[in-house]
């Protein structure tokens, strides 16, 4: 039986202007899981992201990752804690000032790789998202899907336990979209739990994954693949 | 390119700071190194009661040279101080014709041993002296030896306290400017995070940033100093340089320089350490 990756018990946050983000939300995804979170714009996918991240503290509610308690008191092993998960964001933060190599490699040095080590993996994790031919060009002349496509070969390099992606093919064309989902379809086979979180319909509907549907800030079901409640938003739109 | 202007800022700063501290340790150090100079030149003079009989000078000098502290005494009698007055006054010298030698009073000049010249242990003497009866005045030129080390207490407590204040500002400005290089890679910071870089591996290079800073810093100050330093014998007018070249100026010595050095250090890695724990916090 797999042991359980995530688990969120009652989570609440509310920002300080009083916008409530996620309402009570309880989730547990098993080691091993493809979880897809879909929702529309503003549901709430990124907030519970960055709660997995610990890239924000729930207002209320207690939140483990990886057999750490991101929410006890005086929890301070961070940087552990993204050592486990790979992660893909949808503003992409990658470095202007970088070439693509360097971006992918610098998640790698900065964890203690030799330079020439890093570079390699880099070199092959480019590869494994289509962007071999790119890999010396300055980061700002690629286009804004193939900088999403460094972001997750980033994500990917270090072989996490856990990847968490935002909209990770958000500006990617369909074809692009299948030969990611592809890698990230691989990456669980091999045992990589995987969230995903998307407001693409299409996409959900294409893979037998685990759903997870939340709607203004609240989960609306459990495991059972449902998504017809879910709006229906087409990439590129 | 972007890190310059800051890093320029900060160097700036702890020269300056550190330039205004080495120039007063410079001048309590010189002043110091002169009081010792005058102080190893101290000797008393007690002047003997008229009438004192030459069978009592005798007995006299053998109970003053038992003093504790006490390493030369010599008799000065009349006309020797007629004579050493002869000679000060050179060729107006006969400005002291028709005065008798006698009206001079005799007296002992007391040389002290290495130890007792200072103005605290003079004193010790001084009041051994005193209970001899024989002996009218006792001078040691105690007024001038205090008021020096009064001074140069003064300029020390002043070096301290200004000092002090600097190196509160060192370490303000120092943190301030950090965090504007720290900002300046705050993209880079913001990925280390997101990553997983060890805190220590994000901070180190801001600690070792502040302690070149530092020594840098100093560096350049203790190098302005000497540079003022030397300038100073360079405008001179002529007619002060034989005066001068009796106080010898000395610059700072190499042990007072590597503490400034150190401090400097010390200084720039506290400035960015204070920055770190402002801004950068994992998030």
């Amino acid at each position: 039986m797999n042991e359980t990756m995530i688990e969120m018990v009652d989570v609440s946050k509310t920002y300080p202007s009083q916008i409530s983000a996620l309402s009570d939300i309880s989730l547990e995804i098993l080691s091993g899981e493809f979880a897809f979170i879909a929702g529309p714009s503003g549901s709430g996918k990124s907030t519970l992201l960055r709660i997995l991240c610990c890239a924000e503290r729930p207002t209320s509610g207690e939140v483990v990752v990886c057999g750490m308690h991101l929410t006890a008191p005086g929890f301070r092993r961070l940087y552990q804690l993204r050592r486990t998960m790979g992660i893909v964001s949808q503003d992409f933060k990658l470095l202007r000032d970088r070439t693509v190599n360097e971006n992918v490699a610098f998640a790698l040095e900065v964890t203690g790789h030799t330079r020439k080590e890093s570079k390699l993996k880099a070199s092959d994790m480019l590869s494994r998202v289509g962007l071999e031919e790119r890999e010396e060009d300055p980061i700002l002349a690629l286009s804004a899907g193939e900088q999403q496509r460094v972001a997750i070969a980033r994500a990917l390099v270090n072989s996490p336990p856990l990847i968490l992606a935002d909209e990770p093919t958000g500006n990617l064309d369909a074809k692009m979209t299948l030969d990611i989902m592809e890698i990230f379809t691989d990456l669980y086979q091999k045992g990589t739990t995987i969230v995903f979180a998307t407001q693409f319909t299409g996409l959900v509907k294409r893979y037998s994954y685990r759903v997870v549907r939340i709607l203004k800030g609240q989960i609306l079901n459990g495991r059972k693949v449902d998504v017809t409640q879910v709006p229906e938003v087409k990439p590129g739109e | 390119m972007g890190n310059l202007f800051p890093n320029f800022i900060t160097i700036s700063i702890i020269v300056i700071s550190v330039l205004i501290f080495s120039t007063f340790t410079l001048i309590a150090f010189n002043l110091t190194s002169l009081l010792k100079i005058w102080e190893d030149k101290i000797e008393i003079i007690a002047y003997l009661k008229q009438g004192t009989s030459s069978r009592e000078v005798e007995p006299l000098l053998n109970r003053t040279r038992l003093l504790e502290g006490v390493e030369v005494v010599r008799y000065v009698s009349p006309y020797d101080a007629m004579d050493f007055m002869a000679t000060k006054l050179g060729r107006q010298k006969s400005l002291l014709e028709g005065i008798q030698p006698t009206i001079l009073p005799p007296s002992f000049e007391i040389q002290l041993k290495k130890d007792y010249r200072n103005s605290t242990k003079i004193k010790e003497v001084v009041t051994h002296l005193e209970k001899i009866p024989q002996f009218e005045e006792i001078q040691y030129g105690q007024e001038w030896v205090e008021t020096f080390s009064v001074l140069v207490h003064i300029l020390r407590l002043t070096q301290w306290i200004l000092g002090g204040l600097l190196l509160i500002g060192i370490v303000f400005i120092t943190s301030n400017t950090l965090q504007l290089t720290i900002s300046s890679r705050r993209e880079e910071i913001e990925v280390m995070h997101w990553v997983g870089a060890s805190p220590g591996f994000i901070r180190v290079p801001f600690y070792v940033e502040g302690l070149l800073q530092g020594l840098l810093g100093g560096g350049l100050a203790i190098l302005f100093l000497f540079l003022l330093h030397q300038g100073l014998f360079l405008y001179i007018p002529p007619s002060m340089q034989a005066w001068m070249e009796k106080i010898p100026v000395l610059f700072l010595p190499p042990e007072t320089i590597a503490w400034i050095l150190l401090g400097g250090m010390v200084l720039g890695f506290f400035g960015s350490f204070v920055a770190s724990m402002r801004v950068l916090r994992y998030k």
